[in-house]
Parts: C-alpha cells; structure tokens; sequence
C-alpha cells in the first residue's frame, strides 16, 4: 500500500535518509526502530509531506504522492499521532477530534454534524468521552496522547504513523494504548508505522514487522524476533540494553 | 461545535434591537441618553469588530493594515458616485457602481497581498500588513490617485445628486443601515463559517499551523478565504461610512486609529467568538459616544491600557472568558 | 542629466548621514527581535518619547540638545524595563499573536499619554552650530554631529555585544535559548537588560533625530519610523544589529536620492512615491529573501 523508493533527504550537509527504500502493506503493522538521530522522523516526514525528498519516490495505493502537499495525503487516508501532541488548546476535546474526521479520509464527503459523531465515538474509545467539552490546553500529557489517537482514528485513515506515542507514558498504560490500537488496526484494515526508539516489549509484540535505521540507512528488517537477535542491533545501541 | 439555534437567534435579536431603536430614534428622536449618534457608534464598531473577527480572530494572524480595506471601501465608493456625477447619470447609478468598484478593489487587494503575505508567519506577516497599508497610502498620494492629497470632495456631487435632503438622509440613517447591513451580512458569514468545514479549519490554523496541515487542511486557501472575506467586509463598511464624511484624504482614510479600534474590539470581545464583538462593540462605541462629551479623544488612553492588560491576564477576551471559566457556556455561547 | 550628477553626491552624503540615524533607530527593533523574536509594533513610540525628551529639555532648560542625549536614554531604559515587565514577560511561551498585540497596545498608550500631556500639535525647536562645507553645498553641523554620534553608538553596541560577558550571553541566547539555559546563562536577565537596552538605544535615536530634523514633532511621528525600522530590519535581516546599521545607511541613500529622482520625472508627488518605494522595497524582500538581504 505504501511504497518508499530510494528516498534521499539532506539538511545542508547532513544526510538525514541515505537511499531509504521500504514497503508497508494493508493492515500490516510495521515498527521503525532506530536510536536518536538515526532518521526516523525525517522518514515519517517524507511520507506523510512535511519534506519533500530530495531523491526517491513515495507510491501509496500504486499513485505517486512525492509532490503531493501534506494535506492532500491526509485525504488520501495517511495520518499522524505525534509524539510530542500538538493540542489545540483553546478549543475543546471534541472539536478537536472531529477536526480529524473533518480532514482525513472523509474530506468532501461529511458535514460537522457526522464529523462531531464520529469525534464523539472515538472519544468514546480512548476514553474520554466524558471530556468531550473540556478545553484541550486542560488534559494532562497521556490524555493528550489519547486525543492524539482519537484524532488520528477519527480521520478513518488508511496507514496511521504513530510517532513514538507511547514515550513518557506509564508502563500500564502503554499496553492498554498498544492492545487499543491493535484492535481498531485489526478491525478497520488500517496499516501501522510506529516509532520507536528503544525496543520493548510490547512494542516487539504489536509488531509484525521491524525496519532498522540507523544513520540514515536502513540497516535491518525482519520479524521482531529475528531482528532483536541480530548482533547488529547491540552495535547500534553501543551496548545499551534494552528494556526487557 | 455546531451553534445552538438559541444562541443564533439570541445574537439576531440583539441586532434587531439595535436596529430597531436606530429606526425609532429617527422617527421620535432621542430616547434618554440613546440619541442616533451613539447608535451609529455601536452599529459602526459592532461592524468593525465582527467584520476584523473573521481574520484576526478566526486565524490568530494580526493584519496591522487592515484599515486599508476600508481606505479602499471610502474611495471606491466615493470615486463612484464622483463618476456618475461627472457622467450625468442618477445617483443610484453612482452607487451601484462604487459598490462594485469597492467589491473588486478590496477583492484585488486581499488576493494580491494574500497570495503575497499569508506566506509568510506571524512577525514576517505583521510587518508586510503594515507596509501595505503606507504604501498604498502613500502611492495614492505619490501618483495623485484619487485627488491625491488635495482630497477627494464627496459631500457637493452627492447633494447635486441626491438634494440636500437626501444626502442628509443618505449621511446619517441610510447609511446607519448600511453599516448595520455590513454587521448583519459579517456576522452571517461567521456563522456560516463556524458550522461548517471552514471554521474548523480556521481554528486548526489558529492554533497549530503545522499541525493543521498534516491533519489534512489546505491551510493557504482557508487563509486566504478567511482574509478576503474580511477585507471585503471591511471594505463594504468604509462604502457605507462614506457618505458621512465631506472629503477623503488619504492620511485619515488609511489611518492606523481603525486599525487599532478593531484589534481592541476582537481581542476585547474574544478572537474567534460569534458574540465577541457585539459585547466588545456596544462597550467601546457606549464609552467612546458618552466619553465623547467630557474628554473627547480619551478612548484609547482608556482602551490601550485595557488591550494590554486582556492580552496579558486573559487572552481568550469576554465571551472567551466565559467560555473557558464556565464550562456550561461551551455548549450553546460560540 | 548634468543636473542629477552634480547634486547626487550630495544627496548620497545626506542620504548616509540621516541612515546612520535611521540606523541607530532600527537596531533596538532588531536586537529585541534577535534575542526574544518579539517585534515591537509599537516601536515608532519610543522614538518619539526622545524626541520629546530632547525637544523639552531644550525648550524648557534651554539644555544643549547633545546633552540630552543622555536623560532620553535613562528615560527609554526605563520604559524598557516597563514595557519587559508589563507587557512581555509573562508572554514569553505564549503565541506570536500575543506580544504582538502586548507591544503595539503600549506604544498607543505611550502615544495617547503623549497627545494628553502635550497636545497633538507639532512642536519644534530652532538650534544651530553652523555648517561645513562639501564641494560648495553647506552640510549643517546638526546633521553631521547626530549620524556622528550615531555611528559612535552602534560602535559602542558592537564592542558590548562581541567584548563583554553580557554581550557573549545576549548573543548565546539569540542562537539557542535552550542551549544558553544549559550553559548557565539567566536567560530572563538577558531578556530584560535586552529589552531595556533596546529600548535606551531607540530613544537615544529619537533625541538625535530631533536635533536632525528639529520640526514636526508630535505625538504620532512614530508611526513613519516604526515603518521605516521595519524596512531596514527587514532588509539588514531581521535579528542583525550590523545588518539594520548598514541597511539603516541604504534606506537614507534610496529616501534622499529618489526625491530629485522623481522630481526629474515630473511626479506630482516625490516625497510620497519614494516612501511609496521603500514600503515596496520590503514586500519584494519579504517574498525573495525574507531572511534580509545581508541575512546569511
């Protein structure tokens, strides 16, 4: 479904994605994992529009988006949870998950009144439907975080890419978030790239695939279990554990 | 959020009113302390505020020149009814024509300056408003546009159009409905905006551009729409204020004191709020009307101090205040 | 043609001479931009306190107008300070929107307290130390001294930003703030002494431009200079004291020689074609190389 091609990035001198090739399929959930620095926002970035690649191709469904805007491919059904949220904070819960289905994959198709439904029922789904009328600056960070999936969810997407959403957040709840996601994913056909920047757990369970960065090439691929027992990985982390 | 039927209406009645005692007070005179002057105030800045709100409100960016607009309105207008004048023809022709110049010059100029400007962020934004502004200002005078600086006589074509006694007709209660129109016409167009797709993604743009565009909003052309919009609102209400003002000149059709009454009026009230100006209008036109008496020109020794000290304690402004502090308001106060 | 090549040069020396000023009065805008990335709309005000500041000691204590060059930059540090405290330091996170909006709200106020106190007339003062001499064409001392002067300040700024500990903090939080933090500067400190300085410079540049001009000074002149600092900020890049110094020296050049200019072309209004193409000048900038022409 989603086809990256020798994707190049530079910033000046740096070369932030070296000739980053990679395929995503329908429903399959993909976790890119890479320490800081290793090119995996750059990456998300390149396929959801921010940047423009300076060499390479994205094809999502079969069409060629690399010279598509950014909002033209959250149309197409690609959406962002980011890691840091980006709150809305002077409107509230619900007007800001309804702006996701406002946008996304439904662009065109539904007025206010379907989209404030459908923000009302994934609100529903993470939870936070009883604060649908509170003001976005007043959630804490994991609520934050919910919203952010809500939103994302909200917008009916085709791939969602999850920037390390589960970052900061209590181990508890990062099972209860992957588990969430994984349903909805299952249930909806949608298709999974998350970020991750130290291997754990649950992150190896949700994933039916792993794709390695680091520097700016992709460096592994496989099944999380293959792959988490590649000397290679220990290299990259220079010895650091991961988590067990 | 799609606005309560109640709130809507609740917002028209108060229009109504404030029409309707303008109206009144022509027909039977001044009603204690509410004379037609204070109603042309409030319609005026109500106008102002409702009209700036869908910009600088809706999209959180400052336009410093937005005074221009309403420089455009006063010339297009006026030109026009100069023109018929010279041509010979009725009056009516005159302003059908200065509605369509002003229309297609504030059109021309959000266009240009928006497809320009709205590129560029926040200061950088800021900084290309206020020099549109002067510079339109002093091309009129540079070239001699308009009569230049010798200023453009309006009030002597419009008596010999109209007679006196529908030029004063024309100077004070038509045009008074004129401006009420544009308010009415301002406040339509906001609430169509906040119930559909565009409101949502003006907020979206408001509060995180970036943010916004990945989330699927084409946030140039909502920009754009949102500041076109506005300068043409704006642009309608210097038509209408038009016909009370003897000649134009340049340093007062573009003078920055319109500028700064509508970024108190939106802030005052609460950027992005349906009900924002009309609380703020009434307030500013009400102290500018009576303070008019005992210190004329003090408002905004009054209101300066307010502006800083709403952006700095609460920036949401009245009716966003509301919204914020009484969580109950949320649901049915836009 | 003969004409215009005889009295460029003149024009060209004027032109610098009331730059270097212009100069001066860009760099507070461009300084607080650099370190807080807030712009001062309301700018033009505080050049207008100094322009009083001078034009009053003068009037009143018949004080050498130079003189006052000190008393209108105690009185702008002070409302530097004010203004940090008021109106910017607790808007430091918050939206662009709202400094802004917090800085334009104190010029008006300072512009209103103006026109109460003193009327919205335009007042001004008659002081004079004679002229030199350039091929022929007098240069009033008047205007020399103040571009002088000017100069001699924006050289004194340099020295404190690239010479002293205060200057290595200032510029350290105008790369990275965060980066500032870590290394143990007191970013708010900065920010304030910033602002207050900025702000000294600027009306020192006011008391100058009144001993420049001498005439028109009244409660709004402001407004023309915030403009004119926007389009030399703009153009030396906005955040570079250098560059709005030398960009300051442009904009004088282009103002002074377009008038004959446009004469020679029969417009009917030269003054108001070559503000006109300043305010053009910064549109074209703004949309080709908004990082300033002397930006990196």
């Amino acid at each position: 479904m989603l086809e990256v091609l020798n994707v190049t990035k530079r910033f000046g001198g740096l070369v932030a994605l070296k000739n980053v090739s990679l395929k995503i399929e329908r429903g399959e959930r993909v976790a890119i994992v890479g320490p800081n620095g290793s090119g995996k926002t750059t990456l998300f970035n390149v396929i959801n529009g921010v940047y423009k690649p300076d060499e390479g191709r994205v094809l999502f469904e079969g069409v060629d988006i690399t010279d598509l805007p950014a909002y033209r491919r959250a149309h197409l059904g690609i959406a962002r949870a980011f890691q840091i949220p980006r709150p809305f904070p002077n409107i509230t819960v619900r007007e800001s998950a309804a702006i996701g289905a406002l946008f996304g994959s439904y662009y065109g198709r539904i007025g206010v009144r379907e989209a404030l439904e459908i923000a009302d029922e994934k609100l529903k789904l993470v939870n936070l439907y009883d604060k649908r009328f509170e003001l976005t600056g007043r959630l804490t960070v994991p609520e934050l975080k919910l919203l952010e999936l809500a939103r994302a969810l909200a917008s009916k997407p085709k791939l969602l890419l999850l920037d390390e959403i589960v970052a900061g957040m209590p181990p508890a709840m990062v099972d209860h978030l992957m588990l969430l996601v994984r349903r909805v994913a299952d249930e909806e056909g949608i298709a999974i790239a998350t970020l991750v920047e130290h291997v754990m757990r649950a992150v190896v369970r949700f994933a039916d695939r792993v794709i390695v960065l680091h520097l700016g090439s992709k460096i592994l691929e496989g099944g999380p279990e293959e792959v988490l027992r590649n000397p290679l990985m220990e290299e990259i982390y220079l010895g650091r554990r991961w988590s067990p | 959020m799609t606005l309560s039927r109640t709130h809507i209406l609740a917002l028209l009645t108060l229009y109504a009113i404030i029409l309707g005692l303008r109206i009144l007070v022509e027909v039977v005179g001044p009603l204690g302390p509410i004379t037609g002057q204070l109603l042309t105030l409030l319609a005026f800045y109500i106008a102002l505020g409702q009209a700036f709100n869908i910009f600088l409100g809706m999209t959180g960016y400052v336009d410093f020149g937005y005074v221009a607009f309403m420089a455009l309105g006063m010339y297009g207008m006026a030109s026009g009814v100069v023109r018929a004048y010279e041509a010979g023809l009725p009056g009516y022709y005159g302003i059908v024509f200065g509605l369509i110049q002003t229309i297609t010059l504030t059109s021309l100029l959000a266009l240009i300056v928006g497809g320009i400007a709205l590129r560029l962020r926040g200061a950088y934004f800021a900084i290309a408003t206020i020099s549109v502004n002067e510079g339109l200002r002093y091309l009129v005078e540079g070239l001699d546009i308009w009569e230049g600086s010798r200023g453009l006589i309006v009030s002597g074509p419009l008596i010999r159009l109209f007679g006196s006694e529908g030029f004063s007709l024309l100077a004070t209660i038509i045009s008074d409905i004129m401006v009420f129109s544009v308010a009415l016409l301002a406040l339509v167009i906001s609430i169509v905006f906040l119930n559909t797709r565009i409101g949502y993604a003006l907020k979206a743009i408001r509060e995180d551009e970036d943010a916004a565009r990945v989330m699927g909003v084409n946030t140039t052309m909502y920009k754009v729409l949102a500041f076109t919009t506005s300068g043409i609102l704006g642009g309608l209400l210097g038509a209408a204020w038009s016909f009370k003002v003897a000649s134009i000149y340049p340093p007062d059709a573009f003078n920055i004191l319109y500028t700064i009454e509508a970024i108190i009026l939106v802030m005052l009230g609460g950027a992005g709020t349906l009900a924002g100006p009309i609380v703020s209008g009434t307030l500013y036109g009400s102290l500018k009307y009576f303070l008019a008496g005992i210190l004329p020109g003090f408002q905004l020794l009054v209101f300066a101090p307010i502006l800083v000290a709403v952006i700095v304690v609460a920036p949401e402004g009245i009716v966003g205040a509301l919204r914020a502090y009484i969580p109950a308001t949320r649901r049915f106060i836009a | 043609m003969a004409d215009i090549t005889s009295i460029l040069p003149y024009y060209i020396i004027s032109g610098l001479l009331v730059g270097s000023i212009y100069g001066l009065a860009t760099i507070g805008l461009t300084l607080i931009f650099g370190v807080l990335r807030v712009v001062n709309v309301g700018h033009g005000a505080y050049i207008m306190i100094g322009m009083y500041v001078t034009f009053w000691l003068f009037t009143l204590y018949s004080l050498n107008p130079f003189i006052t060059l000190i008393p209108a930059f105690l009185v702008g540090l002070a409302l530097g300070m004010l203004l940090f405290y008021v109106a910017l330091k607790r808007l430091l996170r918050a939206p662009e929107l709202s400094t802004l909006i917090s800085t334009f709200g104190f010029g008006v106020i300072l512009e209103e307290l103006a026109k109460v106190l003193w009327g919205a007339d335009y007042r001004g003062f008659v002081y004079s130390l004679g002229s030199l001499y350039f091929q022929g064409i007098p240069l009033p001392l008047v205007r020399v001294w103040p571009a002088v002067i000017a100069l001699g300040l924006v050289i004194a700024l340099y020295v404190l930003l690239y010479r002293t500990r205060l200057g290595v903090a200032v510029r350290a939080v105008t790369q990275d703030p965060e980066g500032a933090m870590v290394c143990g500067v007191d970013v708010e400190r900065v920010y304030f002494l910033t602002v207050a300085l900025g702000i000294g410079l600027t009306t020192a540049s006011g008391a100058l431009l009144a001993i420049y001009f001498q005439q028109g000074i009244n409660p709004y002149i402001g407004h023309l200079y915030t403009l004119r600092a926007f389009v030399i900020a703009v153009l030396g890049g906005l955040g570079s004291p250098i560059g709005a110094f030398i960009g300051g020296l442009i904009v004088g050049v282009i103002e002074q020689a377009s008038v004959p200019l446009f004469t020679m072309l029969g417009a009917p209004n030269p003054f108001g074609l070559s503000v006109f193409l300043t305010f053009t000048l910064i549109l074209v900038i703004l949309l080709l190389r908004p990082q300033g022409l002397l930006g990196r």
